[in-house]
């Protein structure tokens, strides 16, 4: 179809068939003539057009239903199809993932309660609450946000554009027009039949433009710059600033792993020889066990192999069974608290000791931290 | 027994499966759309007799032709099946059967008066320009010796 679309052949179209130009062989040119003699052949514009007409001199053969092809054309071509889908919803902004992330419960929380706590040590803070604006104007400061977001911040707040198109759904008006009975070439078909597609996709979506309004309205009163921001964040799905950060899990919805940074910092064993140990991330999931983790491949005495992933150790530790952002900032602290204060070196508490006891099983060592 | 043994053995040929045959339709209708043929390709039918008459072809070579897989069942534009139509009509003997090319359909008509007894298996090999001027040699000699006919 496609190919047909980009040639330069002539199509008729009639009562929404497309009608294709009949090729011959001496067997056809038989049963034309028969067909001639009996009837004269349809001819567009009749009402009961039939399987071949006769247009300008030439002989045309019913081929497809255009409202068919169109209602149908995901599974004929769906690349093509999700092509022109993308390009309809980033044009309104309407990708699902937008607007389902500015209603996310999770990353609102993320920001606007457990990061103020990480970072408030920072000079623009004091004791006082911290508002949702001046968390996103520190974003918009810390992290340099394309411009694009700005441009397509505008696009974002102008509702008009989508409040006519549900109007026309809801309204049940056609948004295109069937093509006009006779000649057509191929290209001007193509440029119809993106149209009718986009029509199409406009009005699958009518839930989701409903629901976008809703969000865009709540938004209506925001600055430009924090629309920005969000979209941003919406789009990338990550952040870090002055060491606490998330990295969203794009496999599982709505999840999150936040963390903080311990930075360096310095253990003694026994004899109160110390061991600088590198910067990592202690993170938790806003999934499911609650309990606090070392992102990279690290060894400590509280962590039982040398690998990623692994759950620290703590004593008398309960992990809580809720995602709040009080329990969230509680396992991090905890779990920072542990990992920077938690060894005991005269009492060699955890899975390994920093240094080699006189009944030494070789497990993890850390003579390569040692100072 | 011979007669229902004769009679079943019949019966089983006619039953066998016969592999399609390209006809004359779709090797000449395969050709105008390969090569894009027009409605002036008629005129270079009608002037070719004249051409081969004055040009002084000389035998430097013996061409084989290029195998060409026409279309089993073809299927053309109007224009094109009135063209192919036409090129039989005119052309009217066994010969275009073999033509691979728009050169080879303008000696079919001088090659068949020169000598319309080729066989299938020359006409299949060779290129019909080589059989013209063959042919067209041995008529200038004025011989008809077998031995003459080394082909």
């Amino acid at each position: 179809m496609k190919q047909l679309l980009d040639s330069d052949l002539e199509l008729v179209v009639e009562s929404d068939f497309i009608y294709m130009p009949l090729l011959f062989d001496p067997e056809i040119e038989k049963e034309i003539q028969i067909l001639e003699s009996e009837k004269p052949l349809g001819s567009p514009g009749k009402p009961e057009s039939k399987s071949i007409i006769a247009f300008k001199g030439k002989h045309f053969v019913k081929a497809l239903n255009l409202q068919s092809f169109i209602n149908n054309y995901e599974a004929i071509d769906a690349h093509s199809y999700h092509r022109f889908r993308n390009e309809c919803l980033r044009k309104y902004r309407l990708t699902r993932e937008v607007d389902g992330h500015f209603l996310d419960e999770t990353l609102r929380t993320i920001l606007f309660r457990i990061m103020p706590y990480f970072i408030k040590k920072n000079k623009v803070f004091n004791r006082k609450k911290v508002s949702d604006e001046e968390i996103l104007d520190l974003i918009g400061e810390k992290i340099d946000i394309p411009g694009k977001y700005y441009i397509e911040a505008i696009t974002f707040g102008d509702l008009n554009a989508l409040k006519e198109i549900l109007k026309e759904l809801e309204n049940q008006k056609p948004l295109f027009k069937m093509p006009e009975n006779g000649l057509h070439s191929g290209p001007k078909l193509r440029d119809w039949l993106r149209k009718a597609i986009h029509a199409k996709v406009l009005a699958d979506e009518q839930h989701r433009i409903i629901k976008s309004l809703q969000i865009r309205e709540q938004f209506r009163q925001a600055k430009p710059e924090h629309i920005a921001v969000l979209l941003y964040l919406a789009d990338a799905g990550a952040m870090e600033i002055d060491g606490f950060g998330f990295n969203r899990n794009n496999a599982v919805k709505g999840e999150y792993l936040i963390y903080k940074r311990t930075g360096d910092y310095i253990l003694k064993d026994y004899y109160a020889r110390s061991y600088l140990f590198p910067d990592c991330r202690v993170a938790v999931s806003t999934y499911t066990p609650y309990r606090p983790f070392v992102i990279e491949k690290y060894k400590h005495p509280f962590l039982l192999g040398h690998k990623a992933g692994q759950e620290i150790c703590m004593k008398n530790f309960v992990p809580s069974n809720e995602f709040t952002a009080e329990n969230v900032i509680r396992t991090l602290e905890e779990g920072l608290t542990a990992m920077r204060y938690g060894y005991n070196g005269r009492q060699r508490n955890g899975y390994h000791s920093l240094d080699e006891m006189w009944v030494h099983i070789p497990t993890i060592t850390f003579e390569d931290y040692r100072i | 027994m011979d007669l229902i043994k004769d009679i079943r053995q019949k019966r089983a040929k006619q039953k066998q499966k016969k592999p399609i045959k390209r006809d004359i339709f779709n090797q000449v209708s395969g050709l105008v759309r390969q090569y894009g043929l027009k409605e002036s390709f008629l005129n270079a039918l009608d002037e070719a007799e004249d051409y081969l008459s004055t040009k002084n072809l000389t035998f430097t070579r013996v061409r084989l032709k290029v195998p060409v897989e026409s279309p089993l069942f073809s299927l053309v534009t109007k224009d094109e099946y009135f063209l192919a139509m036409s090129i039989i009509k005119k052309i009217d003997n066994p010969y275009l059967g073999f033509a691979h090319s728009p050169e080879e359909i303008l000696l079919c008509k001088p090659l068949y008066r020169l000598n319309p007894d080729l066989t299938p298996e020359k006409l299949t090999h060779y290129d019909f320009e080589t059989l013209f001027l063959h042919e067209r040699a041995k008529l200038n000699r004025g011989k008809t010796k077998p031995d003459d006919a080394k082909l």
